[in-house]
Parts: structure tokens; C-alpha cells; sequence
């Protein structure tokens, strides 16, 4: 194969359609072929485009699947390149290979570290149940994190919990993601509000049952100074009748 | 940024927040591979699914996927791409693998060519397009050539080979080659993506 035939392969190659000799050999080009490897960086960027298109909400017993597996999973430590001098000289080309290396060798052992049994039936009835604005909310969720002006303000909330209020201007979208939140009776629930001049504007509820969550806001955030979360009996209320737990400022937007 | 409510710590802006959080997860921190898992897991999902199909093998693949994330944090590499496609990357690469691996083993045992074990494009590009949640995405895969959004999405969505991809659209190994590239180029100009 040509030079400029190896030139035309960088699409093939960041979508994995290559056959894995042609794969390895163009691996081998990318790291004599500095062009090359700044294409493929964009394109692979493109392609997770396509994947945040596609995204779907998991089924409840997903996240407590993965984070229970996680705490039993020893984490890799980085590489480490070692001084060149003490190295043949065959070393520089293997380093570049190395990032590729080092990613097959992640995934080997990730298979055998997982072993997951799936209940098969209960998957399909948890799918079926997933709704299409729940999925909704996770593309938009995913798209709001990954925003280029994305802000993270992170707080603890009165009563327990913590937070991170991701706020987007460009996208006009704010998240209350949230980890520990304590249970509340039935009759009790979390509310989330903007605060628009002055004036508490409700921005949707937060069921306690699962503890750890995000909720996109409703309503849009512009005008909103900040963002506030109280304690409000079951259905919500118009306006806030006991203290904030939580208030974060906004950028202006 | 307003004078920060008392209590709340600013955490960096959007430019590389999901860097940021790797870098905490390479560390051991689980409440940060929480937020990641939140940022990901339904792209991952919805990804592995468009591939792979069969919900119970989808979720086992995405789960594969998430674990690697946090095992291989601290091998991510910010100077090679950002951690979004680094993560997608993953991803695309473990719903291909087991796509392939199952059809192997396939033809092996019935000699069925892809082809007859396979839905008709129409089918696969309508059920992605239907799932196509953001506008801009849809927007600029219709910018493409028949042919090159054919190529890119039966490769992408459906982990085909170049060589399959020919064989399904009936057009030459050298035109799919170029279709993925320039088609994969025009999506990332009418995207804006930088890298």
C-alpha cells in the first residue's frame, strides 16, 4: 500500500473498520505521520458526536452494577516513561505504540474482571419501562456536562448530601446532580428553584428514593442569579415555604 | 462568576471538566467516577446498543466499558483527544469486538455470508435516525452524500468493516475508503469539533 493510499485510511481507521492487521499497520504510519494522528484526533472527536446522539437511559440497577463492580476493581497506575538514555534507541518508536498497548491490555483484563451474570428477562421489561423523556434527559444531561462553558460549582446541602450544579448559557440548561441525599417521609419532598430578581421561580422536583441522581431544571435559566433547593410538602410548592438547603450562584446567562 | 455562595466551591470551568474529574477518578475518588458515570454511561449504553443490540450483552458490554474507565484513568492521555472521545473510543472499540467475535463464530458454524444475517440498511438508518436526539447531529448527517452518510453510519452504528460496508452499498473498497474519510471530514466541519 501507497503512502497516499495509507492517508485515506484515517476515517476507516478512527471508526475501527479496518481488519486488525490493516489496523496495526496503520497504527504503525500514525506515529511517523504526525498529520495523520491530528486527523484521527478529530474525527474520533466527531464520532463521539454520534455516540452522544445515540444515548439512552440505563436501567435502574445499572448504576449500582457498575459501582459495585468499581469498588472491587484494582485501577491501573500510569505509565511512566523511563529516561531515554538508558533505553535502546527502539524504545522512541515503541512509545508512540505504547498508548495503543497500553489500551489493549486495559481492555483484556477489564473482560475478565467483570463477570456479571444478567438476568435477561428483567433487562427487557426494564427497557420497555424506560421512557423516551427520560432518555431525553440523559442526552441532554451528557450534553450539558460536556459543554465548552460548562461551570461546576460544587456544595454541600443543610441536612445532609452533597451537590454539583452544572450550568450551560450557551446550551440555556442547568443540572442538579446530587449523591447522598437523605431520605425524606412521603409526604416531603426535595424542590428546586431559580432565583430570577429577587423572586424564587420553581424549577422542578427531586424524588429522595434513590439518594444519588441528576435532574435537569425546568424552565430556562435565563435571568436566574443562582440556584436554590428546599424541603416542600409532597407535590411541590409555587413558592418556597421553608429556608433553602442549598443555594449556589449563576453565572449571568 | 457572582461572589460565591458560602459553602460552594467553584470546581474549574467547562473546557476539560470531564478531564478534571478523570484525573480525580485516577486517584481512587468514587464520588468523581459517579459524575462521570452519570456524563457517559447513556451514551456508552445507547452506543453499545446501536451495535451489539441484545439488551443482557449491550448492558454486559457497556458495564466492561465503565469498569475500564476507571481502571485505565490515569492512562488517559488529554494530549491525544479529549476524555469524551477517548471514552467513546472505548466504547465503539468493545461493542465492534463482540459484534465481530459473534459473527465469526457465526460463519464459522452456518457459512452465512454478513449480508443475509444482517438487517437492510433502511431498516438500521431508521431506527438511528429515530434515536437521534440532538438536532445538530441530524442536521449535518443530512449535509452528507448518500453515500457518505451510508458508509459512516453502517460503520459506526453498525460496526461493519470497509469491506462489508462495500459489499452492503454494492460500491468499490477504494470509494468507501474515501466516503468514511470525507464524510467523517464534513461531519466534523458542519460540527465545529476541534481537537
Amino acid at each position: 500500500m501507497t503512502t497516499a493510499d495509507l492517508h485515506t485510511l484515517t476515517g476507516a481507521y478512527a471508526l475501527h473498520a479496518l481488519s486488525d492487521r490493516e489496523s496495526e499497520e496503520f497504527a504503525h504510519h500514525l506515529s511517523v505521520c504526525p498529520a495523520c494522528a491530528q486527523e484521527v484526533r478529530e474525527l474520533r472527536e466527531t464520532a463521539a458526536r454520534l455516540a452522544l446522539a445515540a444515548a439512552e437511559t440505563p436501567p435502574p440497577d445499572f448504576r449500582e452494577r457498575v459501582l459495585a463492580a468499581i469498588t472491587e476493581t484494582r485501577q491501573l497506575p500510569p505509565l511512566v516513561p523511563e529516561s531515554d538514555h538508558r533505553r535502546p534507541s527502539r524504545w522512541r518508536l515503541w512509545r508512540h505504540r505504547l498508548p495503543q498497548l497500553a489500551l489493549a491490555a486495559c481492555m483484556v483484563i477489564a473482560l475478565v474482571a467483570v463477570g456479571v451474570a444478567v438476568d435477561a428477562e428483567q433487562q427487557v421489561s426494564q427497557q420497555r419501562s424506560a421512557t423516551a423523556t427520560a432518555q431525553q434527559q440523559a442526552s441532554k444531561l451528557s450534553q450539558l456536562l460536556v459543554a465548552p462553558d460548562a461551570t461546576f460549582h460544587n456544595g454541600r446541602l443543610t441536612g445532609g448530601g452533597s451537590s454539583t450544579v452544572v450550568a450551560s448559557a450557551q446550551l440555556g440548561q442547568v443540572a442538579f446532580v446530587y449523591h447522598g441525599l437523605p431520605t425524606l417521609p412521603d409526604s416531603k419532598v426535595y424542590e428546586l428553584w431559580y432565583s430570577k430578581g429577587g423572586v424564587m421561580v420553581p424549577a422542578g422536583l427531586v424524588s429522595s428514593s434513590s439518594g444519588s441522581g441528576a435532574k435537569l431544571l425546568d424552565g430556562s435559566p435565563t435571568g436566574a442569579a443562582g440556584v436554590g433547593v428546599t424541603v416542600e410538602p409532597a407535590g411541590g410548592s409555587p413558592r418556597p415555604t421553608t429556608s433553602p438547603i442549598l443555594l449556589t450562584a449563576l453565572d449571568a446567562t | 462568576m457572582h461572589a460565591a455562595a458560602p459553602g460552594e466551591r467553584p470546581v474549574g470551568p467547562g473546557p476539560g471538566a470531564l478531564e478534571t474529574l478523570l484525573d480525580r477518578v485516577s486517584r481512587g475518588d468514587q464520588e468523581a467516577f459517579e459524575t462521570v458515570y452519570l456524563t457517559v454511561s447513556g451514551p456508552v449504553l445507547g452506543l453499545v446498543r446501536r451495535l451489539v443490540r441484545d439488551p443482557a450483552q449491550s448492558e454486559e458490554v457497556a458495564q466492561e466499558v465503565l469498569i475500564e474507565v476507571w481502571r485505565c484513568a490515569a492512562r488517559f492521555d488529554a494530549d491525544k483527544g479529549s476524555a469524551m472521545s477517548w471514552i467513546m473510543t472505548l466504547a465503539h472499540r468493545r461493542a465492534v469486538d463482540r459484534v465481530r467475535s459473534a459473527q465469526a463464530s457465526s460463519d464459522r458454524e452456518h457459512r452465512v455470508a454478513v449480508r443475509d444475517h444482517t438487517p437492510a440498511y433502511d431498516e438500521v438508518s431508521e431506527q438511528v435516525e429515530r434515536r437521534l436526539e440532538r438536532e445538530q447531529v441530524r442536521r449535518c448527517l443530512g449535509s452528507l452524500t448518500e453515500i457518505q452518510r451510508e458508509s459512516v453510519m453502517l460503520a459506526y452504528y453498525r460496526g461493519c468493516t470497509y469491506q462489508e460496508t462495500a459489499d452492503l452499498l454494492g460500491a468499490a473498497l477504494g470509494t468507501v475508503k474515501t466516503r468514511l474519510r470525507d464524510g467523517l471530514i464534513r461531519l466534523r466541519d458542519c460540527l465545529g469539533v476541534t481537537s
